[in-house]
C-alpha cells in the first residue's frame, strides 16, 4: 500500500532508528569489562550511512507518507548537515565519554535517536509530525545534558533546560491548535492555501505562539536566557551537539513555517528577536570568564545574525540562513571540541584562566580554537566571515539597513570577547598547572573536520550557496 | 608578461613561508628562517619590479587600461541573485582577482621594497630575541595581506587584506606578550579597528547595493560615465563609510587612539606595519575609490577636514612626549592627517605621493629609533639620552637626514610631498580650504619642532645616561645600519620623481598616476580651477618660501629650547603654560574619555558605563549565585529567600522610602533580574516575552 | 444551551483543578486534582462529540497513568514538599503576565469566531474516524511516536540508574 519510494525517502532516518537501536543492544552483550569503544564506530557508522542515504535521496525527491515528509534540496541539505553534526560529535565523545566515566550506550542511542527527531523536522510538513520530531530532539538533547551524572551542574542544567523546555514547547503545542483553528489544517501546505485568501487574527496569535517555542530552541531574546546555564553543566561534546544540531533543525522549522506558509505578521517579531539576541548576547559575552558560558552568549548571538537574514527577502534569506547555518555549525563544533578536550577529567578547565599559556603548551590545539575564534568574529577566508557577509549584504538588499548597522555594530563589539580566548592562549602567563592531554586520534579527525568546513566556507563556497539557493527556491516557489 | 600575468604569486610567496614557519618554525635554525622568510620577500620585491616593468608595456600597449587577472570567483556565486538599486538583480560574488594599475604599482613597490629593507634590518634587531621564527612568520603573513589588500581587484578582497593586516598588526603589537600594557595595546587596536571596519562593511555593503559589484574598475567606469549626478546621497553616505574604515585603519581622529599605543611592538614592527605600510591602507583606499569621492563634495570637506584636524591635534601632542618612539607614532598620524588632507582637497596625486615620501622617511625614523634603543638597551625615554651623535654616528647621520626630510628641509623628498599638499590646499577649490592651509602651516611649524626636539635630546646636548647605560652603547651591526642606509638615499632623492614644474620639473608621479585619478578632473571640472598653468604664480613661490620658513623655523626654535639641555631640563611649553602643557603631555585626556564612556575600563564615580558595564550589569552573579547552587541541595529555597530578601527590602520598601538613595544601585544591577538561576524567573521572562508576541500579534 | 452550560461547567472544573494542582503541597493531593483535571477534560471531549477521545482520556489519563502516579507516590512515601517563601516577584509581574497573556490569545479567539455552528458529532471524534486518521494519514507520526517513547524510556533509565 505505501510505495517503496516512500521508505527510501525517509531512509535516514530509518538508518539512525536502527543503529540506535543496535548499539544499545550490544552493550549489554559486552559484559563488564570489555573495551566499549567498539560502539562508538558502530554509531559513527550509522550517522555516515545515514550521510549517504541523504545523499541517494537526490533521485528520489517528492513527497511521502501521505504528505507527511517532502524530500527536496532543502531537506536533503539540512539532512546532512545533521547527519555531519552528529558524526562529529561522535568522533569528539570517543575519548571524553572515558575520561569522565559516561556509559556508552545510552549516550551513542540518544544522539543518533535525537538526530532522528531533527532530520524529522527538516523534511516534515505537517505540523503534527513537527512537534513529535521537535519533542524527539528536545527530550533527547534534556537528557545528555544531564549526562555527568557526578556533577551537581549537570543536573542542574538538564533539570532547567528540561523544565523550559517543556514550557516552551507547550508553546509551541498551542500555536499548532491555534493555527489549526485558524485554518483548518495542520498541513503546511494546505495552511499556505488557506492563509492566502486572509489570515485571521488567530493566524497571527498561532504564528507568535510558535515562533515562542522555536525560539526558545535556536536560543534566540527574549526566549535564550537558559542558554548559558544549561551549556554550562551540559558535557561539552553533548554542548556541541546541541548548540548546532537542534538549532539547524529548528531554523528549518522555522523557515517552512514561516516562507512555506506565506504566513503573515512575523516580520517585527524576527527583527525584534534577532536585534535583542545580537544586543543582549554580545553583551552578556563580554565578561564571562567560563569558556563555556561565553560561547553559549555567543551562540545566543549568532542565532540572532541569523534572524537577520530571515528578516530579508525571500529566497537570498533562506539561503543566507541555510549557509549561516552549516558554517556555524562547522565552527561551533569545533570550538566546543577544543573546549572539551581541554576540559579534561569533570569538566575542572573550563575558565579562561585555564586556557592562559595554552599557546605554548598545546600549539596545535590553540591555533586550531583560534581559528574557530577568528571564524566566530567574522574575519575573512573563514566561513564565519561569508556567512555575515552574505547575511548583511542579503539584509542590505531588502532594505534592512537598522538591522545590517545593529549587526556590524554588534559583530564589531563581539570581537572583543572571542580576542579575549585568543589573548589568554597566546599573552596570559599560566596562573595554575593545567594538564593538557595528549590528542586523541578520534578528536583529531573531527577537529579537522570541522576545520576543513570552517576554511572550505569561507574560500570556496559557491557550490554551498549555490545549493542554499536551490533549497531557498524549493521554500519559495 | 610572464610576471605580471603570475601577478598572484607575489602575495602568494611570503604566505607560503609563513605556514612553513608556523609548522617546521620550531626546528629551523636562525639561519634557515632568514633564508625563507627574508628570501621570500626578496624575491616578491624582485617579482613586483618586474611585473610594474611589464605593465608600463602593457598600459603603452592598452590605453593605460589597468591589468587585472581574475583567478576564480571566491566570495558568492553567479547563481545567487541579489536586487540592486538599478532594479537589475546581480549576482552575488567576488573574485579572487588582482589589479596592476599605477596606483597599486606604486604601493607594490614600496611595500616590498621597504618591507624588504625592515626585515633584513630585523635579523639584526630580534637576533637575541626569543620567538624568532613566530617574529617573521607573523611578518611574512602580513606581508602576504598587505600585497593582497594592494593587488585585489574587488573591495572584498581588498577587505580579506584589510582585515588580515589588522589581525597580523594584532599579533605583532603583543609580541612581547610577556609585558601586560602590550596585550592591551594589541586588544585596542584590533577593537578599534574593528569599529572603523564596521563602518567599512556598510560602505561596502551599500557599494554592492547601489552599483550591483564590488569590482574597482567596473564601479570606477559607472561613477565616471555621468549618469550619477555630483552631490548623489547615496554617494556621499557610500564614501563617508568608506573613510569611517579609513579613519579606524589609517588612525584619524577619532579612531587615532590605537596607534600610539601600538608602539608596544618590536620597532621593526612599528616602522614597517604602524608608519611604513598598513596605516597608509586608508589613504590607499580613499584614493582607489576616488570615483566615488569626487561625486560626494560633502564627503570630500569632512576627508579634508578630519585630516587638517588630525594633523594639528596629533602635532601638538608629539611636541611634549619623551618617549621616543611615541613622538614618532604621533608625527605618523599628523602626516597620515596631512594625506588625508591632500585627497579631500582632491588632489589625490598629492597625497600619494606624500605616502610615498613618507614611507621612506618614517620608515628610516622608526628604525633609527630602534637602532637608538638597540643601542642603549631598550631605553626609549629620550630624557635619559643625549648625546649620542658621536657614539652611533651611522644612526644619527641617517636619522638626521630622515628629520631633514620630515621637517621640510628643501632638497629632501619630505618637502616636495608637502609643500605640493599645502599648495595644491592653498590653491584648489577657489581657495575654499585656505583656513585648512593654515592648519597645515602651523603643523608643518610643529612637525619640524619636535622632529627636532627629538634630534636635539637624542643626539646632542648633555648625556643624560646612567654610567653603565653610557658603557654600553653601541653601534648597531651591519643588518641593520645598511637598511638605514638606503632608506636615507630614497628619503633624500625619491622627491626628485614629483619634482613640481615651478621648480623645473615635470611631475611625473602625478603623470604616471593620471590613468588613475584622470577623470575625476573632467568630472569635477566646475569645482576645480583650471590645471596648473605652465608658469606657475607667483603665489607658489610665496608659499613656497613661507613653507622653507616653517621647517628652518621650528628647528630653530628647537635647537634653542634643546641644544644645551642638560639632567632636569625644562620644557619650554611647561615653563610658558603649565595647563597647556600637563593637558598635551596626558594627551587632552582623550584615552581617559574613552575608558568612561565607551569601555567601561574606568568607573565614572560608583557607576561604570560603556559595554564591559553593561556586561557586567547583565551578569554580576556569577560569583554569588551560580557557585552557590552548584554547592549542593536546598538551593532554590536558600535563593529565592535571599532574594525575594533583597527585592523586599530594596525595591518594596526602599522604593517607597528611599527611592533616590537605591537607584544608583539599580542603574548596575538592572539585569540581575532576569538571570539568576532560577527556572522561575527564566521562565518569568519567557512570558513576558510572550505576552509582548502575543500583544503584537493581534494588534 | 445545556450542551453549553455543560461545557462552561467542565471547563470550570478543570481550571480550578489545574490551579490546585499546583497550589497543593502534598503530592498526593496534586495527583487527585489530576484526576479531576483529566475528568472534566473528558467530558470536555464527549461535549465535542469526541467519543473515542473521551473515552481513552478516562481509561488512559484518568485510569491507568494516575493509578500509577499515586501508586508511586504511596510507594515512596513522599511527604508535603518543602515550601519556598516565595518572592512577590512573581505575583507582581509573572501571575498578571500570565493573565494578560492569556487574555489576549482568548480576544483572539473570540474575534475568530465567525459565528458558524460546528455541529455536534461532525468532527472525526468517533472510532473510525480515528483509526483512518492514525493508521493511514497519520501513520508516520503515529508510528515515530514509538521513537520519543524509546527515547523517554531511555531518559528516565539513565536518570534513574545508580552510578557505580
Amino acid at each position: 500500500m505505501i510505495p517503496s519510494t516512500d521508505y527510501i525517502r525517509l531512509l535516514p532516518e530509518l538508518i539512525l532508528i536502527v543503529f540506535g537501536l543496535l548499539v544499545m543492544l550490544i552493550e549489554p552483550l559486552l559484559g563488564e569489562h570489555n573495551n566499549r569503544k567498539g560502539l562508538g564506530a558502530i554509531a559513527l557508522m550509522g550517522a555516515v550511512l545515514s550521510i549517504l542515504a541523504s545523499f541517494y535521496q537526490t533521485g528520489y525527491e517528492g513527497a511521502a507518507f501521505f504528505d507527511m515528509i517532502h524530500v527536496d534540496t532543502f531537506s536533503i541539505f539540512f539532512h546532512v548537515l545533521i547527519g555531519l553534526i552528529a558524526a562529529v560529535v561522535i568522533l569528539a565523545s570517543f575519548e571524553y565519554l572515558n575520561l569522565q566515566q559516561i556509559r556508552y550506550g545510552e549516550y551513542y542511542g540518544l544522539i543518533l535517536l535525537s538526530s532522528v527527531g531533527m532530520m524529522l523536522m527538516s523534511s516534515a510538513v505537517e505540523l503534527v509530525l513537527i512537534f513529535i520530531a521537535l519533542e524527539i530532539s528536545s527530550i533527547g538533547t534534556y537528557i545528555l545534558a544531564g549526562f555527568r551524572r557526578n556533577a551537581p551542574i549537570s543536573i542542574e542544567s538538564s533539570m532547567k533546560y528540561f523544565l523550559l523546555g517543556s514550557f516552551a514547547t507547550a508553546f509551541f503545542l498551542y500555536g499548532v491548535a491555534l493555527m489549526f483553528g485558524a485554518t483548518g489544517s495542520t498541513s503546511v501546505y494546505t495552511i499556505a492555501t488557506t492563509l492566502a485568501q486572509g489570515a485571521t487574527p488567530l493566524a497571527y496569535v498561532g504564528i507568535a505562539l510558535m515562533f515562542v517555542g522555536l525560539g526558545f530552541k535556536v536560543a534566540s531574546a527574549p526566549f535564550h536566557i537558559w542558554t548559558p546555564d544549561v551549556y554550562e553543566g551540559a558535557p561539552a561534546p553533548v554542548v556541541a551537539f546541541m548548540s548546532t544540531g537542534p538549532k539547524a533543525a529548528a531554523f528549518a522549522v522555522l523557515l517552512r513555517v514561516l516562507f512555506a506558509t506565506e504566513a503573515p505578521g512575523w516580520f517585527w517579531l524576527i527583527w525584534a528577536s534577532a536585534v535583542l539576541s545580537m544586543t543582549l548576547g554580545n553583551i552578556g559575552a563580554l565578561v564571562q570568564n567560563n569558556v563555556k558560558r561565553l560561547l553559549a552568549y555567543s551562540s545566543i548571538a549568532q542565532a540572532g545574525y541569523i534572524l537577520v537574514a530571515f528578516a530579508a527577502a525571500k529566497d537570498i534569506g533562506i539561503s543566507a540562513v541555510i549557509f549561516y547555518a552549516a558554517a556555524y555549525a562547522a565552527m561551533n563544533v569545533g570550538a566546543f571540541a577544543v573546549a572539551s578536550h581541554l576540559a579534561n577529567v569533570g569538566e575542572k578547565y573550563v575558565t579562561l584562566d585555564d586556557y592562559a599559556g595554552l599557546g605554548r603548551r598545546a600549539p596545535g590545539l590553540a591555533a586550531v580554537l583560534t581559528i574557530f575564534m577568528l571564524s566566530l568574529i567574522g574575519i575573512p577566508v573563514t566561513g564565519g566571515f561569508l556567512a555575515k557577509f552574505y547575511v548583511f549584504q542579503a539584509a542590505m538588499q531588502s532594505h534592512l539597513t537598522g538591522l545590517v548597522i545593529i549587526g556590524v555594530i554588534n559583530s564589531a563589539v563581539a570581537a572583543y570577547y572571542y580576542l579575549r580566548v585568543i589573548v589568554y592562549m597566546y599573552m596570559r602567563e599560566p596562573q595554575r598547572d593545567v594538564p593538557v592531554l595528549k590528542m586523541p586520534f578520534a578528536l583529531g579527525v573531527s577537529l579537522a573536520a570541522c576545520l576543513a568546513a570552517t576554511i572550505y566556507l569561507g574560500v570556496l563556497p559557491g557550490r554551498i550557496l549555490d545549493y542554499a539557493m536551490a533549497s531557498a527556491r524549493v521554500l519559495v516557489r | 608578461m610572464f610576471f605580471l600575468n603570475h601577478i598572484w604569486v607575489i602575495p602568494l610567496m611570503p604566505i607560503a613561508s609563513a605556514a612553513v614557519m608556523f609548522f617546521f618554525g620550531r626546528r629551523l635554525s636562525k639561519q634557515a628562517v632568514n633564508a625563507f622568510c627574508v628570501g621570500t620577500i626578496v624575491l616578491a620585491f624582485a617579482w613586483s619590479c618586474l611585473a610594474v616593468y611589464q605593465y608600463s608595456s602593457y598600459a603603452a600597449a592598452h590605453d593605460n587600461a589597468p591589468f587585472e587577472k581574475v583567478l576564480f570567483t571566491w566570495a558568492g556565486s553567479d547563481g545567487v541573485m541579489l536586487p540592486t538599486h538599478s532594479g537589475h538583480p546581480a549576482p552575488f560574488k567576488a573574485e579572487a582577482g588582482f589589479l596592476l594599475d599605477p596606483l597599486s604599482a606604486i604601493w607594490l613597490l614600496f611595500v616590498t621594497g621597504v618591507g624588504m629593507l625592515i626585515h633584513i634590518y630585523s635579523t639584526g634587531y630580534m637576533a637575541h630575541e626569543g620567538g624568532y621564527y613566530r617574529f617573521f612568520g607573523y611578518l611574512n603573513l602580513f606581508m602576504f595581506s598587505m600585497l593582497t589588500l594592494i593587488l585585489g581587484n574587488n573591495y572584498a578582497m581588498l577587505f580579506v587584506g584589510w582585515e588580515g593586516v589588522g589581525l597580523c598588526s594584532y599579533l605583532l603589537i603583543g609580541f612581547y606578550f610577556q609585558r601586560h600594557s602590550a596585550s592591551t595595546a594589541a586588544n585596542k587596536a584590533f577593537i578599534v579597528n574593528r569599529i572603523g571596519d564596521a563602518s567599512f562593511l556598510m560602505g561596502m555593503f551599500t557599494i554592492f547595493w547601489y552599483f550591483g559589484t564590488y569590482r574597482f574598475t567596473d564601479i570606477t567606469s559607472v561613477a565616471r560615465s555621468g549618469q550619477i549626478a555630483i552631490g548623489d546621497p547615496w554617494m556621499i553616505a557610500i564614501t563617508l563609510l568608506l573613510f569611517g574604515g579609513a579613519c579606524g585603519k589609517s588612525a584619524q581622529l577619532p579612531l587615532y587612539v590605537w596607534l600610539p599605543d601600538a608602539m608596544e611592538g618590536p620597532t621593526p614592527v612599528s616602522a614597517l606595519i604602524h608608519a611604513a605600510t598598513m596605516v597608509t591602507a586608508g589613504v590607499y583606499m580613499v584614493a582607489r575609490s576616488n570615483a566615488l569621492f569626487v561625486l560626494a563634495p560633502p564627503s570630500m570637506k569632512v576627508v579634508a577636514i578630519v585630516g587638517a584636524l588630525t594633523a594639528i591635534f596629533a602635532a601638538s601632542i608629539g611636541l611634549v612626549q619623551n618617549d621616543i618612539k611615541r613622538v614618532l607614532a604621533y608625527s605618523t598620524v599628523s602626516q597620515l592627517g596631512y594625506m588625508f588632507l591632500a585627497l579631500g582637497v582632491g588632489a589625490f596625486a598629492a597625497g600619494v605621493f606624500h605616502v610615498f615620501t613618507h614611507a621612506f622617511f618614517k620608515a628610516l625614523l622608526f628604525l633609527g629609533a630602534g637602532s637608538v634603543i638597540h643601542a642603549m638597551g631598550g631605553e626609549q625615554d629620550m630624557r635619559n639620552m643625549g648625546a649620542l651623535a658621536k657614539k652611533i654616528p651611522t644612526t644619527f647621520k641617517t636619522m638626521f637626514i630622515a628629520t631633514l626630510a620630515i621637517a621640510g628641509i628643501p632638497g629632501l623628498a619630505g618637502f616636495f610631498s608637502k609643500d605640493e599638499i599645502l599648495w595644491q590646499t592653498w590653491s584648489r577649490n577657489d581657495g575654499a580650504f585656505r583656513a585648512l592651509w593654515v592648519i597645515g602651516f602651523i603643523t608643518a611649524v610643529m612637525t619640524s619642532f619636535y622632529m627636532f626636539r627629538l634630534i636635539y635630546l637624542t643626539f646632542f646636548s648633555q648625556s643624560r645616561m646612567s654610567h653603565e647605560a653610557e658603557h654600553h652603547v653601541h653601534e648597531s651591526p651591519k643588518s641593520m645600519t645598511v637598511p638605514l642606509m638606503v632608506l636615507a638615499f630614497c628619503s633624500v632623492f625619491a622627491g626628485y620623481l614629483g619634482l613640481p614644474p615651478s621648480l623645473g620639473g615635470t611631475n611625473r608621479f602625478e603623470k604616471f598616476l593620471h590613468p588613475v585619478f584622470a577623470a575625476e578632473a573632467h568630472q569635477s571640472a566646475e569645482a576645480v580651477p583650471a590645471k596648473e598653468e605652465e608658469h606657475a604664480p607667483p603665489i607658489e613661490y610665496g608659499l613656497m618660501l613661507l613653507s622653507i620658513g616653517a621647517g628652518f623655523g621650528g628647528w630653530w626654535l628647537a635647537s634653542r629650547a634643546y641644544g644645551k639641555a642638560g639632567k632636569g631640563y625644562v620644557e619650554p611649553i611647561d615653563a610658558a603654560a603649565q595647563a597647556v602643557y600637563t593637558t598635551l603631555l596626558n594627551k587632552y585626556y582623550v584615552g581617559e574619555g574613552y575608558d568612561y564612556l565607551f569601555t567601561g575600563r574606568k568607573k565614572l564615580g560608583p557607576i561604570r558605563l560603556g559595554a564591559i558595564g553593561l556586561g557586567e550589569a547583565s551578569w554580576k552573579f556569577d560569583a554569588n549565585v551560580i557557585d552557590g547552587t552548584v554547592n549542593g541541595a536546598g538551593w532554590i529555597t536558600r535563593l529565592s529567600a535571599a532574594f525575594s530578601n533583597w527585592w523586599d527590602k530594596w525595591v518594596i520598601d526602599g522604593v517607597l522610602v528611599n527611592g533616590p538613595a537605591i537607584l544608583a544601585k539599580m542603574v548596575s544591577y538592572p539585569v540581575r533580574l532576569f538571570e539568576w538561576g532560577l527556572v522561575q524567573w527564566y521562565a518569568l521572562v519567557m512570558v513576558v516575552g510572550l505576552v509582548g508576541f502575543v500583544w503584537y500579534a493581534i494588534r | 444551551m445545556l450542551h453549553l452550560a455543560l461545557f462552561l461547567i467542565f471547563g470550570v472544573i478543570a481550571v480550578v483543578g489545574a490551579i490546585n494542582l499546583i497550589a497543593q503541597t502534598h503530592p498526593i493531593n496534586s495527583a487527585l486534582s489530576l484526576v479531576v483535571v483529566m475528568g472534566s477534560l473528558a467530558a470536555e471531549y464527549l461535549l465535542l462529540g469526541a467519543e473515542f477521545l473521551g473515552a481513552i482520556q478516562v481509561i488512559v489519563y484518568a485510569g491507568a497513568i494516575m493509578v500509577l502516579f499515586v501508586f508511586t507516590i504511596m510507594l515512596l512515601n513522599a511527604g508535603a514538599e518543602e515550601q519556598t517563601r516565595g518572592s512577590k516577584v512573581a505575583i507582581i509581574i509573572g501571575i498578571p503576565g500570565m493573565v494578560i497573556g492569556s487574555v489576549a490569545v482568548a480576544w483572539a479567539l473570540i474575534r475568530a469566531h465567525t459565528g458558524a455552528e460546528v455541529p455536534v458529532g461532525s468532527l472525526y471524534g468517533s472510532a473510525q474516524g480515528i483509526g483512518h486518521l492514525l493508521f493511514r494519514d497519520f501513520l508516520l507520526p503515529f508510528e515515530i511516536t514509538s521513537v520519543l517513547i524509546l527515547i523517554a524510556i531511555m531518559g528516565a533509565v539513565v536518570l534513574a540508574r545508580r552510578e557505580s
